[in-house]
């Protein structure tokens, strides 16, 4: 029989039901749709509709009643010019994103490299340092603010206990110190996150490139920096990526651990927007939404800017 | 088949029949919601459950059902439930809350409450000269002190239970070098009883109205009555006069930090003080036997008024304006205002209640400390409202930052403090 005279037979049901086989191979639109429907519905509902509804927002401000008036860019002009708050926030936010990133990224690695090298008790510190992702924020923000306590917390204990009673500090309560407190708290939280998948990624390395390195003499530091880390840019640059945006909206840490205080030195701009819609005498959420458009943009500013400047021109080739 | 049709058919027509029917319980019965705060106070809890239970028995077929919620979590659900037409009929507030007055959510109570029952100086705040909430829970800023540590320190307390500045100065350097904290305090998650002393101290020396125009922005805090009261009090936070974890304590642990861990000489806060003070003390509250004492804030030099104090209105009820119970919303409030009720909220709560309950004298093992309450109290002129609750929306989150917490936390001068109340509070005005 001729393969494409099969292929164009139609079968013994659909020749019943008058089908050819074309037809009866296309899945129906009704189908597709209540396959799709539920998400895409979920996604409208919980994703796209609030975003565009932010953004209307933004562009209102409400009075008594529920009645709106359009206010155009009246209020980004207001947070971009005449809201030293919201600047304030902007910079915290900026130093922490920053100095955690690199900090749990970089962490990460290096744990991830200790277990590649296979330490002692390297099953039970995969453990131990993978538990943090696994507690809540606020479980993270108690333990944490009791470390940091100026009184019974272990941190300013040890401290005393080594003579160095210099060093204590209400480390919550100085504006100084606070937010660095809180970066501590978030870094001990996402190590481990980023150790797993640095550990994955490095055991799906090619063996023979490690091989041939070895060959070579190449000493393990050597290995680390000119081999293994240029091969782990791709996981690099995601977990820097996905790090970044997930700093840039830090909110439950800061909410528990400091509200923002002492003196706004770790006030972040999504503490700033919930203070503005929910803490403010106001039901207007025009201002909020506002800060939040911004925020949002300016965070896709720098994803972009982000991928650009990681993107290799030339892939590896190993 | 043909069976299963008709008995599905009769099954439905028959509970059609039973909604349709006059006076079944389906059409009759009536849910009052009512969302509320202080779930972790016990006998708040009880007091209104029973007000409840009385408004269910004199209105067969209603049911009120309270749902619990920590404070922010309520204050952000109805946020987002009232601009929707849903929400609960009756919710608690708190008087600072006036947004809801203007948004138009909550209606006026005038002619819904029995007013007759409630302290006047309590029926507050008035917006377009109507009442919108009802005033459950009251309360002085008051100081609280150790009677023994007093003593101990050698000092004793005047007639008027009230020393000058110069002796609370020296009261409170001789506190600290006896190695005792002088004033136990936290700010970790409040924010105001940091400001205690700050904000009666200018009380004092501003006056009732004059105060009112500070925190409403139309006095300069840079004005030289404000700024001699900010250094006195600067001179006090240089003393030590607080603990040195005050910026983290929270007010919880300020509690034990005064009692014994590890005791200090006094207590600013509010007369709500002793619904966690009475409490047994393997809950927190008081030992027993423990010398408590109440004296006035500090007279302050050349002052308008040594004998203000701050009033309170703490835990208040509205009616939700999109209700379709009314009347049965405003009897829930009414049920929770009568002068027994009022006597039950002392008897039971420990706290100051803002319904009238006569001249029903204090009994029980806490009789004393009500009779010096009252005492305390005799000749005092208030003014309504902390300064948190007074202030808003940048001058409130400033009031909350800097007088509540870095000032007298010693992060901040007392130039730096007026600057940065002024910048939030007075140039926004002007």
């Amino acid at each position: 029989m001729d393969p494409d005279e099969n292929r164009a037979q139609p079968s013994i049901r659909d020749s019943y039901l008058g089908r050819s086989r074309s037809e009866a191979h296309q899945t129906a639109p009704g189908v597709i749709a209540s396959l799709i429907g539920p998400a895409a519905f979920i996604y409208v509902a919980f994703t796209l509709y609030p975003v565009l509804r932010t953004v209307w927002n933004s562009l209102h401000t409400v009075r008594a009643g529920g009645l709106t008036d359009w206010v155009g860019i009246g209020n980004y002009s207001e947070v971009l010019t005449h809201d030293p708050f919201f600047w304030n926030a902007v910079g915290n936010t900026v130093i922490f994103t920053v100095v955690s990133t690199v900090l749990d990224v970089a962490g990460g690695l290096l744990l991830a490299l200790c277990l590649f090298a296979k330490i002692p008790f390297a099953r039970l510190l995969r453990v131990v340092w993978f538990t943090p992702v696994l507690i809540s924020y606020v479980v993270v923000g108690i333990i944490w603010a009791w470390v940091f306590d100026y009184d019974w917390g272990p941190l300013n204990m040890v401290l005393r206990g080594f003579g160095l009673d210099a060093l204590t500090r209400s480390w919550l309560g100085d504006p100084r110190w606070a937010l660095w407190a809180v970066m501590a708290a978030h870094v001990w939280k996402w190590l481990g996150f980023n150790m797993i998948i640095f550990l994955a990624a490095l055991y799906a390395l090619p063996g023979e490139v490690l091989g041939a390195a070895e060959l070579d003499y190449c000493g393990w530091f050597a290995k680390t920096i000119y081999v293994i880390v240029p091969m782990l840019r791709p996981t690099i640059a995601n977990l820097l990526a996905l790090s970044f945006i997930g700093k840039m909206m830090v909110f439950d840490l800061i909410w528990i651990m400091t509200r923002g205080g002492p003196l706004w030195s770790t006030e972040t701009v999504s503490t700033y927007v919930y203070k503005r819609a929910f803490d403010w005498n106001s039901f207007s959420l025009g201002y909020p939404s506002a800060i939040a458009v911004v925020w949002c943009v300016i965070i896709l500013a720098f994803v972009v800017a982000m991928n650009l400047l990681l993107r290799r021109s030339k892939p590896l080739e190993f | 088949m043909k069976s299963h049709i008709l008995s599905s058919a009769f099954a439905t027509v028959f509970l059609v029949a039973v909604g349709l029917l006059p006076g079944s319980p389906a059409h009759a019965d009536v849910t009052i919601s009512v969302w509320s705060h202080e779930a972790d106070q016990p006998a708040k809890v009880a007091f209104r459950e029973l007000a409840a239970r009385s408004v269910e028995r004199a209105h067969p077929g209603t049911h009120v059902k309270i749902t619990w919620y920590e404070l922010s979590a309520m204050n952000a659900a109805l946020r987002t439930a009232l601009p929707a037409g849903q929400g609960p009929d009756v919710f608690y507030l708190e008087p600072d809350q006036t947004d809801y007055i203007t948004s138009g959510y909550i209606l006026p109570l005038d002619n819904l409450i029995n007013w007759n029952e409630i302290q006047s100086w309590a029926r507050g705040p008035r917006v377009e000269g109507k009442t919108w909430m009802m005033p459950q829970e009251a309360y002085t800023v008051e100081l609280y002190y150790n009677k023994a540590v007093l003593q101990k320190l050698g000092f004793t307390l005047p007639s008027n239970a009230q020393f000058t500045q110069n002796q609370f100065l020296a009261l409170v350097r001789k506190c600290r070098a006896a190695g005792i904290t002088p004033i136990a305090e936290g700010v970790g998650d409040r924010p105001f009883p940091g400001a205690y002393l700050v904000g009666e101290s200018l009380l004092h020396k501003l006056g009732l109205g004059d105060y009112g125009r500070l925190l409403h922005g139309q006095i300069s805090f840079h004005d030289s009555r404000v700024m001699a009261v900010m250094n006195w009090v600067k001179q006090l936070v240089d003393a030590g006069a607080y603990p040195k974890n005050f910026m983290t304590l929270k007010l919880g642990e300020s509690h034990s930090y005064f009692y014994q861990k590890p005791g200090a000489l006094m207590f600013p806060v509010g007369s709500w003080f002793i619904g966690r003070a009475f409490a047994p003390a393997s809950q927190g509250g008081m030992p027993a036997g423990f010398p408590l004492g109440i004296m006035q804030y500090p007279a302050i030099d050349k002052a308008a008024c040594n004998e203000c104090k701050t009033i309170g209105i703490g835990a208040s009820f509205a009616i939700n304006a999109a209700t379709k119970h009314r009347d049965l919303a405003a009897a829930f409030l009414n049920t929770m205002s009568t002068p027994e009720m009022g006597q039950r909220w002392i008897n039971t709560v420990y706290e100051q209640s803002a319904v009238r309950t006569g001249d029903v004298p204090f009994t029980g093992p806490y009789a004393s400390y009500f009779a010096e309450l009252q005492e305390r109290q005799k000749g005092e002129k208030y003014f309504l409202g902390l300064p948190v609750v007074d202030t808003e929306d940048q001058c409130r989150d400033a009031w909350a930052q800097v007088m509540n917490a870095a000032f007298p936390g010693g992060l901040v001068t007392a130039d730096r403090a007026a600057t940065l109340m002024d910048e939030a509070c007075y140039r926004r005005s002007h």
